[in-house]
Formats: C-alpha cells, sequence, structure tokens
C-alpha cells in the first residue's frame, strides 16, 4: 500500500513538474495571465507532491515497513528513532527524495515571493526550475526508486550506514549540503530568465543575487560540517583531503563565490552581466557534476555512495543542462549589454575583476586536480590519484592571493584612486600585517607561506574592522552620535555591506586557521602496552585500559587515555573502534580534546586488551577554522535578511509582503 | 525586450564553451561503469581454498576436497543481507538446473538459528554451510555479502561475482567453472 502511495505521489510530482516547465517555457514565450497562474499552481503542486512523498517515507521508515524497497535497504528495528528518521538521507534513493524535497520547498519559496514582481522573467524562470524538479522526478520514478514493493518483505532490515550512525554531524551535514546545492537551482533559472529576456536589470539581480547568497550560506557551512565531520570521525587527523566527494562541494562554492561578487558590480555599475551570468550557470553545473561525482560510482572516494545505476542518467541530465547554458549563452549572452565601464587603472573595479579571476582559475585547478586521475587512467590503463601536494601546491598560492585582494579591494575606492588616495588606504594597515607577522614569528611560525598568510591576514584584518565601522565612525562624527546609536542608524541602511564585511571577517580567520593548523601541527604513532606513557609537546598520555562497551547496535572497545599537560593532569581521553551489527568492517571514532588554542587528537590503530596502537596529533587553531564558519554564515545571514524585508517593502505595486523568514527555508 | 538587439551566435562562447565541456564530458563518459572499488580477485585462476565445515541444521562436515572432478559455486550470503535475499531464487533456480554442477552456500556472519529458519521457509536444494568463524570468508577475501566463487573441476577458482545474479549469469559462470576442468 504504502510503496504504491509513494509511486503515485512522485508520478504526480513528475507530471506537475514536465506540465509546469512546459507552461512556464510558453507564458515567457507569449505572456499571459492565465498562463502565469497556471505555472505557479504547477510549481505549488509539484512542491507539494515531494513533500508528501518525504512524509510518506517518513512514515515507512518509522513504522520500519519493509515493503518498501528503500526501508528495506536502509531500514531496521533495533536503531534508534532518531536514526530511522535521518536514514531518509543516508542512502542513494532517500537522498534524491530529500533533494526534490529541498528543492519543491525552494521552488515553491522562489515562485510565491515573486508572484506579482519580474512578469517578463517569472515564468521562464519557473520553466527551468520545474524542468529540472522534472528530472529529479524521473530520477525517481524510474533509475533512484525509492518506492519500488518488495513482494517478501524480511521481518528486519540491515540498519543505515554506520558512519551514518557514528556522529550527529553526519546527520545535519547532508541537510545543510542539499540545501545549498539544491538552492543553486533558483540562481540558475533566474539567470537563464535573464538571458532568454535579453535583459538582466537590477531589479532582477536582487533576487538571483539573494538566493545565491542564501545558499552560499548553506554550502559553506555543509562543507565545513563535512570537514569537521572527517576531522571527529575519521581518525586520520585532518579536515579536507581533496577528495573528488569533498571537492565536488568545493567547486561550485567557489564560482557562488565568484558570482556574489561580480553581481556586486552589475548592481552598481551594470558590467559584467554576462559574466555573472556564465558564473551563475557554471556554479549550477557544477552542483550536477559533483552529483554526478558522488552518485555514479565513478570516483574513488570515502565518503560517495555505492556504485548505483543513475550515473549515465544523471550524466545525460548533465549534457543536456551544459548543451542548454551553451546555446542559450552563445545566443543572448550580447543582449546582455553593459550599461557602465569598468575603471581600468588602480581601483576598487580592478581588484574586483582580480578577485573574480582567481577564483576561476582555483575552480579550474581543482576540477583538473579532481578529473586528470580519470583522464590517465582512460588514456594509459593504469590507476594513479593525483592527492594532496597537487592540491597543496596550487591552492596555497591562490588563498593567500585571495586573501591579499580581500584587503587592498576594498580598502582602495571605486573609480580610479590618486597617488595620495593609495598611500592613506595601503599603509596604515601594513601596520597590523607586520605586528601578525612578527607575533607568528616568535611563536615559532617558520614556514614561508605561513607568515606571508599572517601578514596578508593582519592586513586585510585591519582595512575589514576599519571598512566594518566606517559609516559608525562617520556617524558619530557628523551627527555626533554615541557608538550604540550611530551603530544602529548605520545598520538601517549599511547592514549588507556591514554583513559583507563581517564574512570576510571569517573568512580572514578562516584562512589564517588553516594556514597555522596545516603547517604548525605535531604529530606521532606510538603503540604503549598497558600502564605505559609517551609525550607529545607538552603532552603525556597514558594508556590505562581497554574497555568493552556495548551499545543497542554496536560493541566497541575504548581505550581510556590519561592525559596530562606539563604534569597537570586534564582527565581521559576514549578513542575507541566500534563493530555495528551486520558490518564487517570496524570503525574507529578518534578523541579530540579541543582547546581554543589546540586540539590534542587521538585515534586507534589496533587494540588488544594489553596494548594499543595510537596515532597522536596536536593540531593548533583547528576550532577557530570552525568558528569562522560561524562568522562567515552569520555575516551572510546578516547581509540577507535585511534585502529580503527591503525587497518587500519597497516592491513597486500593491505587493503581499509575503513575510518569509529564512529561518523557515530548509 | 527593448534592448535586445537581434541574437547572433557567439563563437568566443561556443569555443570556450567546448573546449572545457566537451573533454569534460568526454572523460566522464569514458569512465562511466568503471568501478573504482573492484579489485580482481588474486585468487582467480589459483587453487580455492580449502574449508571443511558442517551444514546448517548439523550433520557430517563437508570438505571441498571430497568435490574434486565437479564444478563446484559457493555462495557466500546471510540472512540480513537483502541482495541475498533477492538473489536466493535464482540460486535455487539454477542448482535444480544444473545438476552436475554441486551449489554450495557459506553462511557469512550470521547466527545459525536464524539462517535454519530461513531456509525452512525458503527450501534450497543444496546445502549451506556454517562458518562459524568467518575462516573460509577471510579465505576467500569475501569483502560483502554476496559473493559467489565459480570453481573447476580441478578444484580452481575460474572466475568470481559480487552482489545479486540472475539465472542467466549463476549459468554463463557455471558453464565456464565447467569448461574450465578441461
Amino acid at each position: 500500500m504504502v510503496p504504491i502511495l509513494g509511486r503515485i505521489l512522485i508520478l504526480l510530482a513528475l507530471l506537475a513538474a514536465s506540465a509546469g516547465a512546459l507552461v512556464g517555457f510558453a507564458t515567457g514565450m507569449r505572456p499571459n495571465a492565465a498562463g502565469w497562474k497556471w505555472a505557479r499552481r504547477l510549481a505549488y503542486a509539484f512542491a507539494a507532491f515531494m513533500v508528501l512523498a518525504n512524509l510518506t517515507m517518513e512514515y515507512a521508515l518509522l513504522t520500519h515497513d519493509f515493503s518498501v524497497s528503500y526501508v528495506a535497504h536502509v531500514g531496521s528495528r533495533r536503531v534508534p528513532t532518531w536514526v530511522s528518521i535521518v536514514s531518509l538521507w543516508s542512502s542513494l534513493e532517500g537522498s534524491i527524495l530529500f533533494w526534490g524535497l529541498v528543492m519543491g520547498v525552494y521552488i515553491a519559496v522562489a515562485t510565491s515571493r515573486n508572484a506579482n514582481r519580474h512578469p517578463e522573467y517569472m515564468p521562464y524562470a519557473v520553466g527551468v526550475w520545474l524542468a529540472c524538479g522534472a528530472f529529479f522526478s524521473f530520477l525517481l520514478a524510474g533509475p533512484a526508486q525509492p518506492f519500488a514493493t518488495v513482494p517478501n518483505p524480511a521481518l528486519d532490515g540491515p540498519g543505515p550506514n554506520p558512519l551514518l550512525q557514528n556522529h550527529y554531524l553526519m546527520v545535519i551535514h547532508p541537510p545543510f549540503l542539499y540545501s545549498g546545492y539544491v538552492g543553486m537551482t533558483i540562481p540558475f533559472g533566474l539567470a537563464c530568465a535573464a538571458l532568454l529576456v535579453g535583459r538582466l536589470g537590477n531589479d532582477f539581480i536582487r533576487p538571483l543575487r539573494n538566493f545565491l547568497l542564501l545558499s552560499w550560506i548553506f554550502l559553506t557551512c555543509a562543507i565545513v560540517l563535512g570537514g569537521w565531520w572527517a576531522y571527529e570521525v575519521l581518525g586520520w587527523g585532518g579536515y579536507w583531503a581533496w577528495d573528488p566527494v569533498e571537492n565536488a562541494s568545493f567547486l561550485p562554492w567557489l564560482t557562488a563565490t565568484a558570482a556574489l561578487h561580480s553581481a556586486l558590480l552589475v548592481e552598481r555599475k551594470g558590467v559584467l552581466k554576462g559574466w555573472t551570468v556564465v558564473l551563475v550557470l557554471a556554479t549550477y553545473l557544477l552542483t550536477i557534476l559533483g552529483t554526478f561525482m558522488t552518485r555514479s560510482g565513478v570516483f574513488n572516494s570515502v565518503h560517495s555512495f555505492t556504485q548505483s545505476a543513475i550515473g549515465p542518467t544523471i550524466l545525460v541530465f548533465l549534457a543536456a543542462a551544459l548543451v542548454f547554458s551553451l546555446v542559450l549563452l552563445a545566443l543572448r549572452v550580447d543582449t546582455l549589454g553593459a550599461e557602465g565601464r569598468l575603471e581600468t587603472g588602480p581601483s576598487r573595479d580592478v581588484i574586483f575583476l582580480v578577485q573574480n579571476l582567481l577564483f576561476v582559475l582555483f575552480t579550474f585547478t581543482v576540477l583538473l586536480g579532481t578529473v586528470f586521475p580519470l583522464v590517465v587512467e582512460a588514456v594509459r590503463g593504469v590507476q594513479m590519484s593525483v592527492g594532496r601536494p597537487y592540491f597543496d601546491r596550487m591552492s596555497v598560492p591562490v588563498g593567500v592571493a585571495l586573501l591579499f585582494v580581500m584587503g587592498v579591494g576594498p580598502a582602495l575606492p571605486w573609480g580610479r584612486a590618486t597617488a595620495q588616495q593609495m598611500r592613506s588606504a595601503l599603509l596604515p594597515p601594513l601596520l597590523s600585517a607586520l605586528l601578525l607577522a612578527i607575533a607568528g614569528l616568535v611563536l615559532g611560525v617558520r614556514n614561508p607561506w605561513t607568515l606571508l598568510a599572517l601578514f596578508f591576514g593582519g592586513f586585510t584584518a585591519q582595512v575589514t574592522l576599519s571598512e566594518m565601522f566606517l559609516p559608525v565612525r562617520q556617524r558619530m562624527r557628523s551627527h555626533g552620535e554615541r557608538f550604540a546609536e550611530a551603530f544602529r542608524q548605520a545598520q538601517v541602511r549599511g547592514r549588507r555591506r556591514f554583513g559583507a564585511y563581517v564574512v570576510h571577517a571569517g573568512a580572514i580567520l578562516a584562512i589564517v586557521s588553516i594556514a597555522v593548523s596545516s603547517t604548525m601541527g605535531s604529530s606521532k604513532e606510538v603503540q604503549l602496552n598497558k600502564g605505559e606513557s609517551s609525550t607529545l609537546g607538552p603532552y603525556t598520555l597514558t594508556f590505562v585500559q581497554a574497555e568493552q562497551v556495548t551499545d543497542p547496535h554496536r560493541e566497541s572497545v575504548q581505550a581510556r587515555v590519561d592525559i596530562s599537560k606539563n604534569g597537570r593532569s586534564l582527565g581521559a581521553l576514549y578513542p575507541r573502534m566500534s563493530q555495528y551489527e551486520n558490518q564487517r568492517e570496524q570503525i574507529g571514532s578518534p578523541a579530540v580534546r579541543s582547546s581554543l588554542t589546540e586540539d590534542l587528537y587521538v585515534s586507534i590503530h589496533n587494540i588488544d586488551s594489553a596494548s594499543v596502537g595510537l596515532l597522536v596529533l596536536i593540531n593548533p587553531m583547528v576550532s577557530w577554522i570552525w568558528i569562522a564558519t560561524a562568522i562567515m554564515a552569520l555575516g551572510g545571514l546578516v547581509a540577507l535578511v535585511p534585502s529580503l524585508r527591503g525587497a518587500a517593502a519597497t516592491a513597486p505595486g500593491p505587493v503581499p509582503a509575503t513575510p518569509i523568514a529564512i529561518e523557515g527555508s530548509p | 525586450m527593448a534592448t535586445a538587439r537581434p541574437s547572433r551566435i557567439n563563437g568566443k562562447v561556443v569555443i570556450a564553451g567546448l573546449a572545457i565541456t566537451l573533454p569534460l564530458l568526454g572523460v566522464l563518459v569514458a569512465n562511466l561503469g568503471r568501478d573504482p572499488h573492484s579489485v580482481r580477485s588474486p585468487l582467480i585462476g589459483r587453487p580455492a581454498p580449502a574449508f571443511s565445515l558442517v551444514p546448517v541444521g548439523g550433520g557430517a562436515p563437508l570438505s571441498l576436497e571430497n568435490l574434486r572432478g565437479k564444478p563446484v559455486v559457493i555462495n557466500f550470503w546471510a540472512t540480513w543481507c537483502v541482495p541475498c535475499f533477492e538473489e536466493h531464487a535464482a540460486l535455487t533456480a539454477a542448482a535444480r538446473g544444473l545438476p552436475d554442477v554441486q551449489f554450495l552456500g557459506i553462511v557469512y556472519e550470521d547466527e545459525e538459528a536464524r539462517t535454519q529458519d530461513f531456509l525452512q521457509q525458503r527450501p534450497s536444494p543444496y546445502p549451506s554451510l556454517i562458518d562459524s568463524e568467518g575462516k573460509a570468508a577471510i579465505a576467500y577475501g569475501v569483502f560483502g555479502v554476496p559473493e559467489t566463487f565459480f570453481i573447476d573441476g580441478n578444484g580452481r577458482i575460474v572466475d568470481k561475482h559480487v552482489g545479486p545474479m540472475t539465472r542467466s549469469t549463476i549459468a554463463a559462470l557455471a558453464t565456464k567453472a565447467k569448461e574450465g576442468a578441461r
């Protein structure tokens, strides 16, 4: 019964999306009120069917209905209820279903927010969104069917991948990732609509930028949550390995970041319209490429889904989206003529361009490194891996250069800068730059790149903070207001600007922390018998005993390792090895003692009752990466929220101010 | 629409776009169907590891030695494995259709009682053996179930299949095992 209901809902979603896509395009070509109304209705219908299909699956998971094929694959009566709930996105078919849910919600929100605005563009945008929706519904109806009927259902299932059950971060990482990935569909549709209409006006860049920013916030969090999960769970001591699946999430982030910046130039100067559209299209195409990478089984990765039959289908969709984008661009990009002119001399304009080019260069570098092993294998038939050295060597200079332009750009004025302006803008921040670099030297930093990161980090931090509070200082001076009042007033008009600088502050902190944590750490592998100790830096680790821990769904052996720092006891850490029900491989869980200065990281290689093999690392400043990400996300929200409110308040005509809270969207 | 000029094809976009996307798509297409996790079993072409195991439900131990001269199909399975369950019907049908091939199941990481229940509900024409310490699975390098090994009359492993099989795959690989003895 449940499988049939699920299949019917998926088919209805497919129907609504396909019909809506056709109606959307037809209405775009021949605008009429009835067509637009039906396009909207079908968009809402698609969303509703996706929501219902997901609820049906949750019901099946919670009631352990093993006649549903997906439940038979990932469900189990023995796992806790929360695991049953999140099993929705623990495996391939369910994750596509969840993808459909996120997509439905995004499309419904984007449609309703713009129901009475941009009448020229919106039917096309809805058409493109629903065409993408139709593809994912098709995946769910056929190649990745979650609701197939199991004829003779078993009494119990194997339960989801133990990695999912091993850490709460794996529960929240996928929803963030999908909200970021799927969200890119909205700017894609809007950019396609701009091309189809042949115009990208100042009013229309706003919804495009807002949805891009919203998805960007989710994607930023998702990438770092993924890294954090890897750090807390995988046990090799790092948070980023340039694994194809990690790169898959990083690639669209790079182009989206570039697009957010070039959109600012579109808005401010009416230039780079075609370029911005290219970046938005590329971002979406890269999310589809990422989907292919994680789900086709072609790439070798620690966290991809297993081999599946949907690879070719996604590839066909990717090819179709590429062809569509290319044809559209080739035919229409010239219609998005520039209204203004870019300054060529030393100016913020030029730094914007440099920044954009750096991001695109970064994208190509990562893409090349990710795909290169496939080229080698196709041509020469040998398996190879590009590995970290390539990525590290390429990304470090680009990262430092980005840090540099992030400082120089905001320091320079719009338009051509005079020599005097340049001096007064660029000389004072050198003070912080030198201070931070010297502090690094004193604390033992010798790696030239890390020193450079500290130097530019200091420079950029000073510029960022001074720009962040510039309007406040101006108000305090000109209006004689106190700081709090001036700050509040400055927020009324300049919230977006303020938010952007908060994001920059987070980015500086992130880059510096990554530079320090990846070059200033130390590590050691030790084999300890019961009662033996070993030291690393100021820490002494003593293996006290091995302990057996039994949970309903797993058996674990944990090592009690007493920790002391400079002779002072810090308690014990319990890294462990777990054996999950029905899984052969043991899964190690490292134990991490985090502090603001450094993490002590202990993971188990091997363990028996008498001895333990440990990997011990000291990772400095890792906590700051997580904090920096929170700052970036917060800054993004600060920049986003007022523009949503502002858009609703200043929109022309009788617009029902739909109070759609950011928190409400997925 | 006011600013829209008559459309012309922008050649630069086409060339740049094709230069980037065609090689990328080409590489992805060329690699479709590749499984980076698949490692060809080093056992293929080698003598099958010996074992002597007790069938589910008890009885005299069965050893591979005693089956010499007859092609053997060894299927590693478990009651908790959904693909094994799906494959079960194909295997029993193939075993009935190929009387000159000896089929064997080896139960992988499972409880005997559960296996017995399973086999009572779904009778099988060939015995399944209990590998309580997992030694046979280790000797055969079993990575996950189902995995099936095809052994010729000389006790040599001819082929190995990972994942559930259809009746025709079983028949084709079993034929290979029959021919392998010649």
